[in-house]
This record gives structure tokens, sequence and C-alpha cells, in this order.
């Protein structure tokens, strides 16, 4: 995973990569076919949710990458990639796994806090609760790292809401006559009543 | 995920199908994201001109593939 490799640390992008996944599905998926779909779940529950969901997702794309790592970073030989391979997953993907559940259990505890506090769902929710979870795990390196952390979960976490939105006005109007899409305008109104705030794309 | 049959029989998209989609989704975040990051740092190292265009198209495309692939992870745990 050297793909970060020249920007503000791995650690860093690393836990902003995982937020996102985790986000994303859970954004773009549930409200497209919310009948279908189970719901996010309910808040204090969405906490333990969304850290184990992030847990294992850190550790099996952790895997996936550290065993690609390992084999080409191991001396020649084929037992010696294998070996190489499996230590490194051995070592770096719980790692992954943890910061990923790090990331993902603060996230949904600021959002859940949000929830409460604003009185209802929307995007500027997770905005907001990237944001702060950035800030709030570069604490230790002081303001200015916070204030860049802070802004890159931001606007990761734009993005990923932006395109759950894109998604979910796509998959209501550009398949008009998919046999599997046709429908999807049908639950879309459901939706709207948990996220009653929510009219940019309804 | 209770229901899998929709109400006018349909089946929904399967799994293979959403964790495709999640990586499509996952890939192009990644590019929105590599492309502004990916500008930042490059200009910082102090890339210019045709280099930077590179750079920053080496970068959407790392951080794309990687995010295209939890994400689809992440599709897939939960399906």
């Amino acid at each position: 995973m050297a793909v970060f490799s020249f920007y503000s640390g791995l650690r860093l992008s690393n836990r902003h990569r995982k937020r996102s996944r985790r986000r994303t599905y859970v954004s773009g998926e549930d409200r497209r076919n919310k009948m279908e779909e189970y719901a996010r779940e309910p808040c204090p529950w969405r906490i333990v949710d969304d850290c184990g969901g992030a847990f294992t997702m850190g550790a099996i794309g952790g895997g996936i990458f550290q065993a690609v790592k390992g084999f080409r970073n191991a001396p020649s030989g084929m037992s010696h990639r294998m070996k190489g391979s499996l230590t490194a997953i051995k070592t770096r993907a719980p790692q992954l796994g943890g910061s990923f559940a790090v990331w993902g259990g603060l996230f949904s505890m600021i959002d859940c806090g949000l929830v409460k506090v604003r009185g209802k769902e929307d995007p500027w929710n997770s905005i907001t609760s990237g944001a702060m979870t950035g800030a709030i795990l570069a604490a230790r390196n002081g303001p200015v790292a916070m204030v860049g952390s802070a802004a890159m979960g931001g606007i990761l976490l734009a993005l990923i809401e932006g395109a759950g939105i894109l998604l979910t006005r796509f998959a209501s109007t550009q398949f008009p006559t998919g046999p599997q899409f046709a429908e999807e305008p049908a639950p879309a109104p459901i939706p709207t009543s948990p996220f009653g705030d929510y009219r940019q794309y309804q | 995920m209770p229901v899998a049959v929709g109400p006018y029989g349909q089946t929904q998209p399967s799994c293979f199908d959403r964790v495709k989609m999640g990586f499509m989704m996952g890939f192009a975040v990644g590019m929105a994201a590599g492309a502004m990051f990916g500008t930042f740092s490059c200009l910082r190292i102090g890339m210019r001109g045709r280099e930077l265009m590179g750079g920053v198209g080496k970068t959407m495309m790392q951080s794309g593939g990687t995010f295209g692939t939890f994400m689809a992870i992440g599709m897939g745990i939960r399906c």
C-alpha cells in the first residue's frame, strides 16, 4: 500500500480511506433500497456495528494489500515469498483493522451525538463527524495537523456523501426501463420520511 | 436483509452486482479525492507542467484502486 506514501503520512490517509468505504455503502445502498435492505442500525448500536464493520473491512483489505506487498518485498524463492507474505499479513492486517475500527467507532459515535443534538439525520452530520474525527485523531500532532486532518476528513466525507446522493438520483432516473431499477422510485418516497430534511436530492 | 424479492417479483441486484457497484463508486470517490490531494502533494514536492499531470494521474489511479477495493470489501461483508 504505497498508495499515499508521498502525502502527509500513510496512517492518516488510511483512516480516511477506511471510513470512506464503510460510510458509502451505508448511505448509498441503504437509502436506495431501504425496503429490501436493513436500515441503518438505530443509534447506539450503530456504533458497535460500524466499529466491527470497519475492523473487518480493514483486516480483509489490509490482508489483501499486505499479501501482495509481503510477496514482493521478500527475498526470492517461492517459500521465502510465501513466508514473507504470511508474516506481513499477520503483523500488519490487524493493525490496519484496528485503526479502521478506531476511525469507524469514533466517527459513528460523533455521528450519533450529532443526531441527538441536532435532531435530524442528513449528510452534514457525516461531513461534520468526519472532520471532527480527523481532528480528534490528529490531536496529539498539534493544531496544524488537526486542521489538515479535519479538512481531509470533511472533504472525503463530502465526496462520499455526494457520491451516495448521485447514486440515489441515477438509480431512480437513469434506468426507467431496467427491470430491477424500475421499482426503485417506488421505495424512494419511504426513505424520505426518516430523512425529512433531506430536500437536496429527492 | 429480510427480503430478497421485490414487490414486483423482481430479484434484488445480486451480491456480485453490489460488490461491483461498490467498487465503481469507491473508484470514483477515490479518483476525485486523489485528484485533490494528489495535486497538492505533487505541487508541494515541486512538480510542474507535464510531470505534474503524470504525478496527479498516478495518484488518482492509485487512490481510486485502493478506495474501490476497500469499498468492494465493505459491500461484500454486508451482503
